[in-house]
């Protein structure tokens, strides 16, 4: 085949042969002649067709955003590529091809029919994002591992797989290899898969599948695991506490302080460090168990608040509706009445009033809505005021706990300062006994170096205390800002759609009137 | 006729003295008797015929310990008539149906029945009330003299209050509730059975609990409502009048009422106070009753025992006691208080036999009813107060039938205010019909507002049909699993394309349609679960044009003009509002077709679609596909986003489509409604009724099978007997004419039987004989044989030899024995087959005699 191939000239996939393919395939008959004077859009088309055209590279498709189904079949592609805007695509057949590897696949996340009969291909590979797969056509291709087909447990929804002429069909447990590793398959070849064979099959790789089955359950709940894990996360997150159940908050304070390492060594410390941290936590629990507290508080604030706005939103649309409806009930069929009307004074009078109504119409919607405005300004003030309140709360709680964590460390810092002054006091009358690291030794040569080890480190944890409560301040600040910005903003839209529907209404009701009119002195 | 045919009678009876025919004569009477009973209003039925030689003994005599209750009795009377001289006498031990008294107790049978209806009182009291015919007391303000048992009165199905009233309370005790027969004093309505002043229950409208939605707490955002500009002096003054008028519309109405109560007082009754009732009290504590209550037997209802119908309590008894009332009736039995433990308030007779309740300080009751759980337990042995004797009545029995029919006759018929409410027993009426209500305007019941009748076990599945006699309308309810789901019919005629309403079991239709309204000018349906969110469809019919009703040959050409049809769609969530269809009009007399969009979130208008069918040809000859003026638009939102002509050329088609397919589906709908038609026709005309298969009496296939499969048993039973040799057949075949045997033959005949059978004997033994010697004969040759050529054998020969010999030598062995046996059985047998032939049927006769 390929022979000829060589013989003719590859083609591009170009603005032309696009054109003509959307032509021919398109709309035929009368809407073909309403869409030949109209232009089709390539974003409009759902289907097309590019077969026997040489076609050597796949390019140019972007614009056909909607596309469901592409037959790209018959061609010399060698590369499956520039797909990735084609992500509505359910149907892609690319066989008869001179695909070698499977990629470029992975934003084609609907795709339900996948053919890459009579290529090239030596390994299935890269499908991980195909998750609707239906049914797969890889015959004809270059196959030889029937190990690379359990990959195919990953799509759930596979029932159809068409294998033939692969080298992997000439091993002789070929069938029952298949038929035991994907046991939702319903058809395979083109053959309906017998119980059979299932049961025979399901017998012989017992084994087998039980170690995948248990590694894909055990991956499984790894997953599930961390994700469970990574919501509670975000959960601590939202409510700005994320590591303040633990001993994270003090680890950090440690884990870039050299000179606390050390200080450890000096005698009494070991107990010092223990009554600081665990007073530490606990005051880091407590600002944790208030964060939540919090957060919960103003969530239930919020979802109060888009209820109320909900309601009183319904509410105004109801009433909207309502009179509309009126409006139309009214003067239902007036339009043809009128026209069909022989005294033109009469018409006019009709006309005349109808007029009225409408202006009258608009007048009470814009009423309304001006209403509507006026109210939801009061409740969003409310909530504005809650919500600051709310923040400020916190925020001032929030600060009373840092500045206990803050305490804490003072008195810490105070006591190592005593010990370490004790210890260089020794160490200078030689009294010291115990054995400590040279490098600890060094920090006791004289007093300034000591006490400025110290003051170092006490430094860098008021540092991380203070950083830490900034960024719980400046989040719930932001926060505060993000939610009423975004209800203001919401509001504005509101009103300005509301605002510009009615008078879109009023448009069209005074245009058909208009025509009406236009149309009078004709007749 | 009786006399003519009791003369006829008696001639027989002397012409032929020798049969009984007298039997038959009392039996003749007897049923003749039993038919007055079928006309009570008429013959008063005689109680005295009743048939009392078929009761056990226990009815006929006192028991040593009956005769010392009887004793006991007499002397409480004694001392309660000098205690209380101006009181009533007591009803203690009446006569029963053989004219032995009885003390009341004992006549009290608990029953426990096996069906379940009638596990709680209601059921019992309304199978009473159904099962047994009312019959007036004798005299209305005194006690009867006799009291029957409960089974003659289910016998005859007919009573007084005292019958009524021990049944029951024999059957509620029977299911475990604490209840009493009741002697006392009542209205002329309850005594009479008189219900016509009362409301039918069946008309009482359950009141709708008419549950105002809470509202809402105002949430802490709600909006405030707008400012009310409007003067609040006016109001005020406006709600006072509105309140002036309406006090003024309450008081006319109010007098309106006490009128018509006014009209339909009943007339004072002379006996008032006086008339002698019985009914049941059911106390509370057992079977959960939460509060004492009494039952009127005749009517089955409950009332409570403060209610204004009873008027006093002489005395109360179950099967255990008997208790005089002590307490002053002047206010009813409104003060009564139900303490029978109060030796006070309630005179019991028995002494030990148990206080069912004593109003006691809280703490002794709790301990009391510990105790009377426990002694629940054991009174089942002890006979609860093993002072009174056991009932003298046997237990209560209905059969199954009898407890279906339910009423005599199958039929009763009860007056209400302004309504008559008939009952039939199950198939007893070919249509099915069981229960129908009539209710009149006016008190005299002249004037028929309302026909409901209920039916059972239909072909049809009809389950009620209401006719309305002022608008015409029917209404039919039907039993899920009808033709075509149809659930409920209510029309004026049954003709085609005039007013009815149809609605459907939607669950079972494909189409999902809930309801259906017609009248001659427009269809309306209702649909509920589709797929498509389609849920209402309204087609407006034209007239029809007169070259229409010329082509009556051709019943489509025939149907009605479709004007226009609409349709309305539930919201789509899968679709954006905006192309989500609400509601499309298809104008079809205007070739129009109107599409509505839903609302989108927070709009008040929504999206408009109009299309306009022109003529496919313009002034150019040139064929028209689409121009932007066939199509008027509103689109909510975006500003005019244009659609392509393309696309709503393709929408057009699409709706052009549609539009085919509706006016098929209307089509469709008229032809199904005319199949309901004639198909309630047909079955309205066929009255059929289904027979359950568990129903064993009146599955007539089940049955027919049934007597079938006995039928083949029998037969195979009869073959089986036939099979069994008759050994005299070949001698009597011998013999020729057998019918008249002379003794002579039969002694023959039994002397050639014997004889033979004496010979087969014989033989027999001499086959056995003769296999023996051959046997014997053939195993000597071979014996000589082998002797012979012994020393030229095999080892082959020589084994096949022994082999032979052995199995020779057990066959002689067997013929032996056998030959022994039947030299041993054969004098048996022959011995055997002349008893048998004594005993036989034709032989035995003249066997006999010779004997």
């Amino acid at each position: 085949m390929n022979r000829i191939y060589d013989t003719i000239e590859p083609n591009v996939i170009d603005q032309e042969m696009l054109q003509k393919a959307v032509e021919e395939q398109g709309p035929q008959e009368e809407a073909g002649q309403l869409a030949k004077r109209e232009g089709i859009d390539f974003k409009d088309v759902t289907e097309l067709q590019l077969d026997f055209r040489n076609i050597l590279k796949i390019d140019n498709l972007w614009q056909f955003a909607n596309l469901t189904k592409l037959q790209l079949d018959n061609n010399i592609i060698e590369k499956i590529e520039a797909l990735d805007s084609l992500v509505h695509l359910v149907w892609l057949d690319l066989s008869f091809n001179n695909i070698e590897t499977i990629e470029g696949l992975h934003a084609l996340v609907k795709l339900q029919d996948l053919s890459l009969y009579n290529n090239r291909i030596s390994k299935i590979e890269n499908m991980d994002t195909l998750q609707e797969l239906q049914i797969f056509s890889i015959g004809n291709n270059n196959l030889t591992s029937l190990e690379n087909v359990v990959y195919l447990r990953k799509f759930s929804k596979l029932r159809t797989l068409n294998l033939t002429g692969n080298p992997l069909c000439d091993n002789e447990q070929y069938s029952m290899f298949i038929a035991a590793h994907l046991p939702d398959l319903v058809y395979l070849d083109f053959r309906l898969v017998d119980e059979n064979t299932r049961e025979l099959a399901e017998i012989k790789y017992q084994y087998a599948i039980d170690e995948l089955k248990q590694g894909e359950a055990q991956a499984l709940a790894k997953l599930e695991e961390e994700q469970a894990k990574q919501k509670e996360l975000d959960y601590h997150k939202a409510a700005y506490v994320e590591y303040l159940n633990g001993p994270f908050l003090l680890e950090s304070m440690y884990a870039e302080d050299a000179e606390a390492n050390k200080l450890a060594y000096l005698p009494g410390m070991p107990d010092l460090l223990e009554t600081y941290r665990n007073k530490f936590e606990s005051v880091c629990e407590k600002l944790f168990a208030y964060g939540l507290e919090q957060y919960e508080k103003r969530q239930a604030e919020v979802s109060t608040f888009y209820k109320c706005l909900q309601e009183a939103l319904a509410a105004n649309q109801e009433q909207g509706r309502k009179i509309i409806l009126e409006f139309e009930n009214q003067n239902v069929g007036l339009l043809e009445v009128v026209q069909d009307m022989s005294s033109f004074d009469m018409a006019e009078t009709k006309l005349a009033k109808y007029n009225n109504d409408i202006t009258q119409l608009s007048d009470t919607l814009m009423t309304l809505e001006m209403q509507t405005v006026d109210q939801l300004e009061e409740i969003i003030k409310d909530f504005e005021r809650n919500i600051a309140d709310l923040v400020s709360t916190f925020i001032e709680n929030v600060q009373g706990m840092m500045a206990q964590c803050r305490d804490l460390e003072n008195h810490h810092h105070e006591k190592l300062l005593e010990i370490s002054i004790n210890t260089l006091e020794k160490i200078v009358k030689s009294e010291f006994e115990e054995e400590i690291p040279d490098d600890v030794r060094m920090l006791f040569v004289d007093k300034d170096t000591i006490v400025n080890a110290v003051n170092a480190s006490h430094d860098i944890h008021l540092l991380k205390i203070d950083n830490r409560e900034d960024d719980i301040i400046t989040k719930a600040n932001s926060w505060q800002a993000v939610v009423i910005e975004e209800v203001h903003k919401n509001e504005i839209a509101r009103n300005r759609s509301r605002v510009k529907e009615i008078n879109q209404y009023i448009d069209h009701l005074q245009e058909e009137l208009d025509n009406l009119e236009s149309l009078e002195p004709v007749e | 006729m009786e006399a003519l045919r009791e003369n006829e009678a008696e001639e027989k009876e002397e012409e032929k003295k020798a049969f009984k025919i007298g039997d038959e004569l009392q039996d003749l009477e007897e049923k003749l008797s039993k038919i007055q009973v079928h006309i009570p209003n008429i013959h008063e039925f005689d109680w005295s015929s009743v048939d009392t030689s078929q009761l056990p003994a226990s009815y006929k005599i006192n028991s040593a310990k009956e005769k010392m209750m009887l004793h006991i009795a007499a002397n409480f009377r004694r001392q309660y008539t000098h205690l209380c001289p101006d009181r009533k006498e007591l009803f203690l031990h009446p006569l029963n149906e053989c004219g032995v008294e009885k003390f009341v107790s004992t006549t009290v049978r608990p029953t426990l029945l096996p069906y379940p209806d009638l596990y709680n009182w209601d059921g019992c009291a309304r199978f009473v009330s159904d099962y047994l015919t009312m019959e007036p007391l004798p005299n209305p303000i005194e006690p009867p003299s006799s009291l029957f048992s409960p089974t003659t009165i289910l016998k005859y199905q007919r009573g007084n209050c005292f019958d009524f009233s021990m049944l029951l309370c024999s059957l509620l005790i029977g299911v475990g509730y604490d209840a009493y027969c009741v002697y006392g004093y009542a209205t002329r309505e309850i005594c009479m059975m008189d219900e016509t002043r009362e409301v039918c229950p069946l008309l009482k409208k359950s009141k709708e609990a008419q549950k105002e939605t809470v509202k809402e707490k105002t949430e802490k955002y709600a909006v405030k409502p707008p400012r009310d500009l409007r003067s609040k002096f006016e109001l005020q003054q406006a709600a006072k009048k509105e309140a002036e008028i309406q006090v003024a519309k309450q008081k006319k109405q109010e007098e309106e009422e006490e009128r018509i109560m006014e009209a339909e007082k009943p007339k004072p009754d002379s006996l008032y106070g006086l008339r002698v009732h019985a009914w049941v009290l059911v106390l509370s504590g057992k079977r959960e009753v939460p509060e004492s209550f009494f039952i009127d037997p005749f009517t089955a209802k409950s009332y409570s025992t403060t209610d204004g119908h009873f008027l006093g309590i002489e005395a109360l008894w179950n099967h255990v006691n008997y208790w005089v009332n002590m307490q002053s009736c002047l206010n009813g039995c409104k003060d009564l208080i139900f303490d029978l433990g109060n030796p006070l308030r309630w005179e019991f007779m028995l002494l030990g036999a148990d206080k069912p309740l004593l109003l006691l300080p809280n703490e002794e009751e709790e301990e009391e009813l510990a105790d009377e759980d426990l002694d629940n337990l054991d009174k089942e042995e002890e006979e609860k107060g093993s002072d009174m004797p056991p009932s003298w009545v046997d237990p209560i029995q209905i059969s199954l039938k009898e407890f279906e029919t339910r009423c005599p006759q199958g039929k009763k018929v009860i007056h209400y205010k302004k309504a008559k409410l008939e009952k039939w027993a199950p198939y007893l009426n070919s249509n099915g019909l069981v229960e129908r209500l009539t209710v009149f305007e006016d008190q005299d019941c002249t004037k028929v507002l309302e026909v409901t009748q209920w039916f059972k076990n239909r072909e049809d599945l009809l389950e009620m049909r209401q006719v309305n006699k002022i608008t015409e309308v029917t209404t039919e309810y039907f039993g899920p699993g009808h033709a075509l789901g149809l659930k409920a019919h209510v029309y004026k005629s049954m003709n085609p394309e005039t007013e009815r309403t149809m609605e459907f079991y939607n669950e079972t239709r494909v189409d999902g349609l809930r309801k259906r309204v017609e009248n001659a000018r427009e269809m309306t349906e209702y649909f509920a679960g589709r797929s498509d969110f389609l849920y209402y469809r309204h087609t407006n019919f034209g007239k029809r044009t007169k070259r229409a009703q010329i082509l009556v040959a051709n019943p489509d050409a025939n149907a009605r003009p479709i004007m226009q049809i609409k349709e309305c769609f539930h919201r789509n969530l899968e679709k954006p509002a905006n192309e989500d269809v609400a509601e499309r009009i298809f104008m079809i007399s205007e070739e129009r077709i109107l599409l509505t969009y839903h609302l989108q979130e927070n709009y008040i208008t929504a999206s408009k679609r109009e299309f306009i069918k022109r003529a496919d040809v313009d002034n150019k000859g040139n064929k028209i596909i689409m121009t932007p003026d066939m199509c008027l638009n509103y689109q909510v939102g975006s500003s005019q986003e244009d659609k392509k002509l393309i696309h709503l050329y393709k929408m057009m088609l699409k709706l052009m489509e549609e539009e085919k397919r509706l006016k098929h589906q209307v089509w469709e709908s008229g032809t199904e409604v005319l199949e309901i038609l004639k198909i309630r026709e047909e079955e309205e005309g066929a009255n059929k009724l289904t027979v359950s298969i568990y129903d064993t009496e009146r599955n007539e296939k089940g049955k027919k099978q049934r007597e079938a499969m006995e039928r083949q048993m029998q037969e195979e039973r009869q073959r089986q007997d036939e099979q069994d040799l008759d050994y005299l057949a070949p001698f009597i075949i011998q013999m020729g004419n057998i019918e008249k045997m002379t003794k002579w033959q039969a002694l023959r005949l039994k002397e050639d039987c014997l004889t033979d059978f004496k010979y087969r004997l014989i033989d027999k033994a001499n086959i056995i004989q003769l296999r023996f010697e051959k046997e014997t004969q053939e195993l000597q040759k071979k014996q000589q044989w082998y002797q012979q050529n012994q020393l030229s054998m095999t080892v082959e020969d020589e084994e096949a030899y022994i082999a032979y010999c052995s199995d020779a030598m057990f066959r002689i062995r067997i013929l032996e024995m056998r030959l022994n046996r039947h030299k041993e059985t054969a004098p048996q047998k022959y011995i055997a087959l002349e008893e048998k032939l004594c005993k036989d049927p034709r032989l035995s006769e003249y066997l006999k005699l010779y004997a």
